[in-house]
């Protein structure tokens, strides 16, 4: 358990000691969907022209006049609906993941971009925790370069899983099973807790098939692993040797993040008001989501503190004194064992 | 023989005489005799036939039945004898009858129901081996009281009126041996078998649950223009006469049964079933549910001015908590109905909350209906009120008032509409009208507080109108309209062109049409015109220029603001100042503004409606317009600019489709309101990125 809390709170440390990484993350989130608001800002205004209704969307909710846009919308405007106000917004995406579905069709482009930054900026990232010292943007970006291509191609073995889990597994437990066992149901709330056991089913399925991925990523960067079947077998076998503890720090983990969306859940703001109250209810939006993004980064820091810690003392490894770019392994057990990193 | 037979002449003429005069009080029908007893009286002579006129009826009771009903679980079939007393009241004879056999719409995919659901994009066309169900007439008898029983069960032969489908089976047309003169009364006596199917039309079964409508042989309505007897269609609903129901069904024992009417009797057989007998006066139908997993509740409706209802209110137990929102829903409606429009006088009304699934929710049957909710139902958001209050108010407008629902279904539906909607604003109980939104699989509900559902769009659903505004003209037969497309005409155009006579005519003015309207022709079938002539008798007005575009015409009304400027007035040239000729620019003075208003007509439906001009100095100018001409520009000299103006600023045309262009500021949000709403949008957009970024 110590050892669970231990990396946790080293994890805590590492993504507080790289703010860059973390504020660096966020704004290019932010960046991202700029260009994709604008989009939607502008066919708003120009869906309310002159109209008083742009008066009554202004001061809060004209309903009348959305339903009115949502008639006609098309692109990134369809998926303008009232799951943007408040604590739906998360509600509505986490509905659809566990729904089987990933991003509405009109923002895909912009979901995948985000994923192509993130496939290039993980490396980096994790390389940063790993080190857990501070680093120049170059070593940060060569870190990025270096493993790219690794995480491109470890990345098509994890769309294999997360296919499998959502293509077929999905489909059969949701879709089929609870389908075919409801059928004939007459109690809703008996199909209800049905259905969430199978949401439980399939979530711990793909939490599951996450947890390796993480542990086959950090072991990629950590060890400086080429093989990216060989780091999914290395991740497999780690969470396999310490299932309580990398099962316990995810959880823990996850407990974090519950507790993040449970406050916004309490503080999401609603849709009244425009000017600086919209602007102040955009402020909490991104702190809900700067936190959400701190949560994220704190599985890998975390995570990556575990692995770490759980690797052969430095005294009992001969060595070179580590030269960057040397993998941050060798840099631990530099550190560990008190010499000098060049 | 020929003196019973003289005496059923004789019975007969009393039922043509008192038969459409004696609309005053309802007295309770004892006593009534069961098929075999009834088949063997009138076969013997012995007994009046069951449909005679009863001085006090409130309805013509020209179709009544007295039916034995069993239903085998283990088979999901019923199995049915009935005898049809129907005396001829319209004024031509008729030498065949013709019956509805609803469920043969489900017998396969080729009747002209499947057909038409396929076209509408319905779920329910493709149903599994065990969905279907059908009806099958094995004997028909006519029961002549002088002579053995005439089997024309081999003269039966199924016709297609409507569309010459060959494939459909829900018209049977019975060919009789001799003529039916006006006044006339014959008894027929049906026997058949069902299947009933998993619901299809809010009739059917799952599991232990069945609700059963449409479920027995029903006869069609004789006019004067000869059988209206229509082929059962995908977007409509039913027409029946008026009668007496007797209805004996047998259910396994302790199963709960609910149905049109009360229950008058109940016994336990040998069998392990148990027969539950029930009687209606004066209804045009009968529906029937039985499950053994209803709870049952009970409370009654009182007010100092109606007559008071008992009602009983069959429970999903998972839906134990919400007794007191269906009763509070159903008093709404016998309230403020009962107060608007007439009492409802049956004294009883049973309300059933379907199973889950059933698909059967939200449907009207005489003094019984099906409200639906959810498990999880929260708080301010009107389900199951909604369908509750609408449901219950079929009991008025459908029930009490008996149109022809497959031909004019909107002088239900959208009378009922609009009654629904007008109650529940009435009702201060539903004041936080909230709009919510399921998630994850459609069950868990999430409530805007932030959206508050209006009666003007929401209730009237001017959205749905909008989306089949021009797709068919409403005085269509609704069984002919433009696939699914019902729903926007005939529920929410009509509601929306009511709302607009409410605000047109007032109130007052629109109540004493209505309760008009329905004095005169409760328990009776009326015609589109009927409403349009109380409408204009009422009024002391011609209103037909607005129902022929309301209901003759799929014209729309569209009416905006195209344009507001002030600018200064700025004269050029020479002007005469001081008795000189002098040039305009040397003006001196307090600058003036002209502003143009312009304000257009951009669909072909016209109506009468007022312009609002708002200057920036807080005055306001209202002008008339009668909204013939496409464009009109209405001109100010004033000192101050002007801020907005706004076409029918008060909203009587609530049917106006494009409520966004009715006004025009000079001083438009738009740019802070896309701004917020952007704003809240990208916070979602990157909730929903950094969910993607799990999968990293």
């Amino acid at each position: 358990m110590s050892t669970i809390v231990t990396a946790f709170r080293d994890g805590v440390l590492r993504v507080l000691r790289a703010p860059a990484v973390w504020i660096g993350v966020f704004l290019l989130t932010i960046a991202i969907t700029v260009p994709p608001g604008l989009v939607l800002e502008s066919s708003i205004a120009e869906s309310l022209g002159n109209s008083l209704a742009a008066d009554r969307s202004s001061d809060g909710v004209d309903m009348e006049w959305w339903t009115f846009y949502g008639e006609s919308a098309q692109g990134v405007g369809t998926t303008f609906t009232p799951s943007v106000i408040g604590f739906a917004a998360f509600l509505d995406n986490l509905s659809r993941l566990m729904d089987g579905g990933f991003v509405p069709e009109p923002v895909m482009g912009t979901a995948l971009l985000y994923l192509v930054v993130w496939v290039f900026l993980v490396g980096g990232i994790l390389d940063r925790y790993a080190r857990n010292r501070v680093l120049r943007a170059q070593a940060f970006f060569s870190a990025c370069g270096t493993y790219v291509i690794r995480f491109v191609r470890l990345g098509i073995l994890a769309v294999i899983g997360y296919g499998f889990l959502f293509w077929l597994l999905h489909g059969w437990l949701i879709d089929d099973l609870w389908g075919w066992a409801t059928r004939n149901w007459t109690v809703e709330r008996n199909a209800v807790i049905l259905r969430l056991g199978l949401y439980a089913v399939f979530g711990v399925l793909l939490l599951a098939w996450n947890l390796v991925l993480d542990y086959a990523k950090i072991r990629a960067v950590v060890e400086d692993r080429r093989s990216m079947l060989g780091a999914l077998f290395a991740g497999t076998r780690f969470v396999a040797r310490h299932p309580g503890r990398t099962v316990g720090l995810y959880a823990l983990n996850g407990a974090a993040f519950v507790f993040v969306v449970v406050l916004y859940a309490a503080l999401a703001p609603g849709a009244a008001g425009s000017g600086m109250i919209a602007w102040l209810g955009f402020a909490v939006g991104l702190a809900f989501l700067a936190v959400r993004l701190f949560a994220k980064l704190l599985f890998y820091a975390s995570q990556t503190a575990l692995f770490q810690a759980s690797l052969a003392h430095a005294e009992y490894t001969a060595a070179p004194v580590p030269v960057w770019p040397d993998s941050p392994a060798a840099e631990a057990i530099a550190n560990a064992a008190g010499q000098e990193v060049v | 023989m020929p003196r019973a037979r003289t005496a059923l002449i004789m019975l007969a003429a009393l039922a043509a005489a008192f038969g459409t005069a004696a609309l005053v009080a309802q007295p309770p029908l004892e006593g009534a005799p069961a098929p075999r007893q009834a088949v063997a009286a009138v076969a013997a002579g012995q007994a009046a036939p069951l449909a005679v006129a009863h001085p006090g009826a409130w309805s013509p009771r020209n179709a009544s039945y007295s039916i034995d009903v069993r239903l085998d679980h283990a088979s999901r079939t019923l199995s049915g004898r009935a005898i049809l007393t129907w005396r001829n009241v319209a004024s031509v004879p008729t030498s065949e009858l013709r019956f509805h056999l609803y469920y043969n719409a489900w017998r396969n995919s080729e009747s002209t129901w499947m057909r038409e659901a396929r076209l509408r994009g319905s779920s329910a066309q493709a149903p599994r081996p065990g969905d279907w169900g059908w009806m099958d007439v094995s004997q028909v008898r006519l029961l002549t009281g002088a002579t053995e029983p005439v089997d024309l069960t081999g003269r039966t032969r199924f016709i297609a009126p409507d569309d010459g489908n060959p494939s459909d089976r829900t018209v049977l047309m019975v060919p009789l041996p001799a003529p039916v003169a006006p006044g006339d009364t014959i008894n027929v006596e049906v026997a058949w078998t069902s299947k009933v199917p998993r619901t299809f039309s809010r009739t059917g079964t799952i599991g232990s649950y069945y609700f059963l409508a449409q479920w027995f042989p029903k006869l069609g309505v004789l006019e004067d223009s000869g059988w209206n007897c229509h082929q059962f269609h995908a977007g409509t609903e039913f027409y029946a006469d008026y009668g007496v129901y007797d209805v004996r069904m047998i259910v396994p024992s302790g199963w709960v049964v609910g149905a049109s009417g009360q229950e008058r009797g109940r016994s336990e057989n040998a069998d392990g079933t148990t027969t539950h007998a029930y009687h209606a006066d004066d209804v045009h139908d009968f529906a029937w549910t039985t499950s053994p997993d209803y709870v049952e509740r009970r409370a009654a409706f009182e007010h100092p001015n109606l007559p008071k209802v008992e009602m009983r209110l069959l429970l999903q137990p998972e839906h134990d908590t919400q007794a007191e929102r269906h009763f509070e829903a159903t008093r709404t409606a016998l309230r403020y109905y009962g107060e608007w429009y007439g009492a409802y006088p049956y004294g009883y009304l049973t309300i059933i909350d379907p199973a889950w699934q059933s698909r059967s929710g939200g449907m009207e049957y005489p003094t019984l209906f099906t409200a639906g909710s959810r498990w999880l139902a929260p708080a301010g958001v009107t389900q199951p009120e909604g369908v509750t209050v609408h449901e219950a108010g079929h009991q008025f407008w459908y029930g009490i008032v008996g149109n022809n629902e497959f031909e004019h279904a909107w002088m239900d539906e959208g009378f009922n509409t609009f009654s629904t909607a007008r109650a529940i604003e009435a009702n201060p109980a539903y004041r936080t009208n909230y709009y919510a939104q399921r998630y994850f699989g459609g069950f868990i509900p999430w409530v805007f507080r932030d959206i508050v559902r209006t009666r003007e769009a929401d209730g009237n659903g001017l959205a749905g109108y909008r989306g089949s505004a021009e797709s068919d003209v409403p005085s269509t037969p609704t069984y002919m309209y433009y696939p699914a497309t019902g729903g926007g005409l005939s529920y929410s155009k009509t509601a929306l062109w009511l709302h607009t006579l409410e605000r047109y005519l007032g109130w007052p003015m629109l109540q004493r049409i209505m309760s008009t309207y329905f004095d005169r022709w409760k328990f009776r079938h009326p015609q589109p015109q009927d409403f349009f002539t109380v409408a204009n008798e009422v009024s002391g007005r011609d209103l037909g220029w607005y129902f022929d575009q309301v209901h003759r015409s799929s014209n729309v009304f569209d009416y905006g603001v195209s344009l507001v400027k002030s600018e200064p007035v700025a004269a050029s040239g020479f002007v005469e100042r001081d008795g000189k000729i002098q040039p305009a620019e040397g003006a001196t003075g307090t600058p003036r503004f002209r502003t143009t208003v312009v304000v257009r007509r951009h669909g072909e439906a016209v109506f009468p409606t007022e312009v609002l001009v708002v200057f920036r100095d807080g005055e306001q100018v209202r002008e008339a317009w009668n909204g013939r001409d496409r464009w009109k520009a209405f001109i100010y000299e004033r000192e101050a600019q002007a801020a907005y103006a706004e076409v029918d600023p008060s909203r009587v045309l609530l049917l106006d489709i494009n409520r966004v262009n009715n006004s025009y500021s000079t001083t438009p949000k738009r740019d802070e309101a896309a701004r917020k709403w952007m704003l809240k949008w990208l916070v979602w957009l990157q909730d929903a990125l950094m969910g993607a970024g799990f999968f990293i």
